[in-house]
């Protein structure tokens, strides 16, 4: 089972150092060495998609984890209509992404979307959200919290549901504050599920393809650019498979450094 | 016909053109007997021509018997199931709509088979445009010259044409259709009342071949180019020549000061949704979307569209990129797919099946379509501007490396209207891209002084 997980990445690996042309109907491959490692410094929709990606995965993983946080408590302090809520909450996450795409850009459309009849009526200018430079790249990273925000709260709220009663109990007996409730033992007793919930959330994020290429195709300009929309430009779009092979493994290797960091500093924080 | 998307042409049109097309007498005598012919699977894209085509094919399966399935997928999709397909040991789609952006990477990849090979008899309609030559190749010489052999047939043979808005025009005393970029400029300017009209609505968002294609007259226009002249293989990059940054420059400015805020972010869509729904007075986009105009259920504007060439500077002609599609018979499928899927395009090419194609919306890939008295019907009046601008269009790429190429345009042009970089900087980092691109696939290739 481990050599067949492994399988398509050693080939990844190896296509990368490789060029692959066609004629007469077959394949040649090319031994180029390092040199698409290379390309990829000089890339420059490369250097832009690894900026935009880190922003992106950053700005909308804690968004989702606060607010899905925030959402978490809400509902589990809840007496009434908890089940509602629930269902409410959890509502994006269960959409496809090839509605969400459509669902959004109508909704930010500058024109006719609701965003800017709401503006209007407000007497503001409508904001042209997705193609605007300056506004594109938030606006993909509304669109994510939105949709995977519901994701962080399933989680929080399956945590904060099997924290000890007692604990909170005794806080009370003592007459802590809601407030000291919440750093004092929430938070603490919650932190691996936080911990868990951001790593698998910033690795996924960092994947992001979907939103990108139904609102807004990378633009304006390297707006939006993301790395796994650019391995899929040069990858598919281009043909360049070597090329396009060794953008992955590039990726896939920052994904490892970021997980070692992330491991080495929640190792830390335990110490 | 089993296709995946659109209506039914009605029956009654059908017989009407069938009858029409048999009573001209310029079938093919073997399309008579296609019931007898092997089934085949045509890929496609969607596009604005699609229905049409698809009406066509109807068409063509009530005439003969035969039978044709439209695997249709959005423009990359269209081009990677097509990879997919020739790649395989045995293809699965056995006519490929081909774009001007990747054809050649069909023909210098061996994955097309001439369709003189498949049926030697095959002779080519005297009138069918060979747009650029572009249907022969020589697979030694790695030209596309009559010399070669005859790869593929035009499905559509597009190019853009100056949309504008005749009634507009007429209301604010504006003589004749703009035939510089100069009366283009003035007229967009005197149109441009936003947000209700815009004096010109561009396509200048990211895509597969968005913004590219959408520069291209106004680069050939001004007497422009990317290379300085690929027929003699001489690929030495010209894009930030002076005729290049002016194209750019004008293109921003026009879309700054006379066009809609959005368009770094317009696809083709966006544009004829703009125009279709009475907010655009001037766009310069395919021939194929004249359908949509004078469609009462889609259009504010029907019957106010005029058509014109492209635009060019005083002195020289209009220079319109081809866009165009071509249809060649996969390689890697059975032998007598590959005799049916030739056998359509023997029946398609023929004046009387491309004046049934007009009639239902498409564009005629045969001259003598332009003459038949419908070029002089109200409804048709964009035939005569496309008959003038057919011959004056310019074939862009001839390499099969033409995506990556694309790709560079796109991004470049891309940010430069979106004011992410000055054009002087988009026009000087595409160039070093492209010559860097044209080098590495061992062609011969320099580049100009950077601009300053």
């Amino acid at each position: 089972m481990g050599g067949l997980g492994l399988l398509p990445v050693l080939n990844l690996v190896a296509l990368g150092f490789f060029d692959v042309r066609w004629a007469e109907g077959q394949s040649t491959w090319s031994f180029v060495g390092t040199t698409h490692y290379a390309a990829l410094t000089r890339d420059p929709l490369f250097g832009a998609a690894i900026l935009n990606t880190v922003v992106f995965a950053l700005g909308a993983v804690t968004g989702q984890m606060i607010l899905g946080f925030a959402l978490a408590l809400l509902c589990s302090k809840a007496t009434r209509g908890r089940v509602f809520w629930r269902a409410v909450f959890v509502l994006p996450v269960l959409i496809p992404g090839i509605v969400i795409g459509a669902m959004w850009k109508l909704l930010l459309n500058p024109e006719f979307g609701a965003l800017a009849q709401l503006f209007e009526l407000a007497g503001l200018t409508p904001v042209d959200w997705l193609g605007e430079p300056s506004t594109a790249l938030f606006a993909v990273i509304m669109v994510d919290v939105w949709h995977w925000t519901p994701f962080c709260f399933l989680l929080f709220l399956a945590g904060l549901e099997s924290l000890p009663r007692d604990v909170y109990e005794a806080a009370t007996v003592d007459g802590a504050s809601a407030w000291q409730e919440l750093t004092r033992i929430t938070l603490p007793l919650m932190w691996p599920t936080i911990a868990v919930t951001f790593v698998f959330r910033l690795v996924l994020a960092f994947k992001v393809f979907d939103e990108v290429y139904l609102l807004t195709g990378g633009g304006p300009g390297t707006a939006t650019e993301v790395v796994s929309f650019t391995i899929y430009q040069r990858f598919f779009t281009e043909d360049r498979a070597g090329y396009g092979a060794a953008m992955a493994v590039a990726v896939i290797f920052l994904i490892f450094l970021m997980l070692a960091a992330a491991a080495a500093a929640r190792r830390r924080v335990q110490a | 016909m089993a296709a995946n998307r659109h209506g039914e042409m009605g029956r009654r049109t059908a017989l009407g053109l069938g009858a029409g097309a048999l009573a001209s007498g310029a079938l093919p005598r073997r399309a008579g007997a296609q019931g007898r012919m092997a089934p085949i699977t045509i890929v496609i894209n969607q596009s604005p021509w699609l229905d049409s085509f698809q009406r066509t094919v109807q068409l063509y399966e009530r005439e003969t018997g035969a039978k044709v399935d439209l695997d249709v997928n959005p423009f990359a999709g269209s081009l990677e199931k097509q990879r997919n397909s020739v790649r395989a040991r045995q293809g699965t789609t056995d006519l490929l709509i081909m774009n001007s952006g990747w054809f050649a990477e069909m023909y210098f990849g061996g994955f097309v088979r001439p369709i003189t090979d498949i049926d030697p008899g095959f002779r080519l309609e005297r009138e069918v445009y060979t747009l650029g030559d572009t249907i022969f190749f020589d697979a030694e010489k790695k030209t596309m010259t009559p010399q070669g052999k005859l790869m593929s047939i035009p499905i559509s043979p597009l190019i853009p044409l100056t949309y504008y808005r005749g009634d507009l025009y007429r209301e604010n005393g504006i003589q004749g259709a703009p035939r510089t970029f100069a009366q283009l400029e003035s007229n967009a300017r005197k149109l441009h009342r936003p947000p209700r009209m815009y004096g010109i609505v561009q396509r200048g968002a990211r895509g597969p071949h968005t913004v590219a294609y959408d520069f291209y007259p106004y680069l050939y226009g001004h007497g422009g180019s990317i290379f300085r002249n690929q027929a003699e293989n001489d690929y030495t990059v010209t894009l930030n020549a002076p005729e290049g940054r002016t194209a750019l420059d004008y293109y921003i400015r026009l879309a700054k000061e006379a066009g809609h805020p959005r368009t770094a972010a317009l696809d083709q869509a966006e544009v004829i949704q703009a125009i279709v729904t009475g907010r655009g007075a001037h766009m310069i986009t395919v021939v194929a979307a004249w359908s949509q105009m004078d469609d009462p259920q889609r259009s504010a504007v029907v019957d106010k569209i005029e058509w014109a060439p492209p635009p060019s500077i005083e002195g020289r002609p209009t220079a319109p990129g081809l866009g165009h599609w071509l249809a060649g018979v996969s390689r890697n499928v059975p032998d007598d797919r590959q005799r049916a899927a030739a056998a359509f395009l023997a029946w398609f090419q023929t004046p009387a099946a491309q004046i049934a194609t007009a009639k239902l919306g498409g564009i005629p890939i045969n001259a003598a379509a332009y003459r038949d008295p419908i070029a002089e019907e109200r409804r048709f009046r964009w035939m005569k501007p496309l008959a003038e601008a057919l011959p004056h269009a310019v074939n862009i790429y001839q390499f099969p490396e033409a995506s990556e190429v694309i790709a560079v345009l796109e991004l470049g042009l891309n940010r430069a209207i979106a004011g992410e970089i000055t054009s002087v900087a988009a026009l000087n980092d595409m160039s070093s891209q492209i010559a860097e691109i044209m080098a590495k696939n061992g062609y011969r290739t320099g580049k100009l002084e950077p601009l300053r």
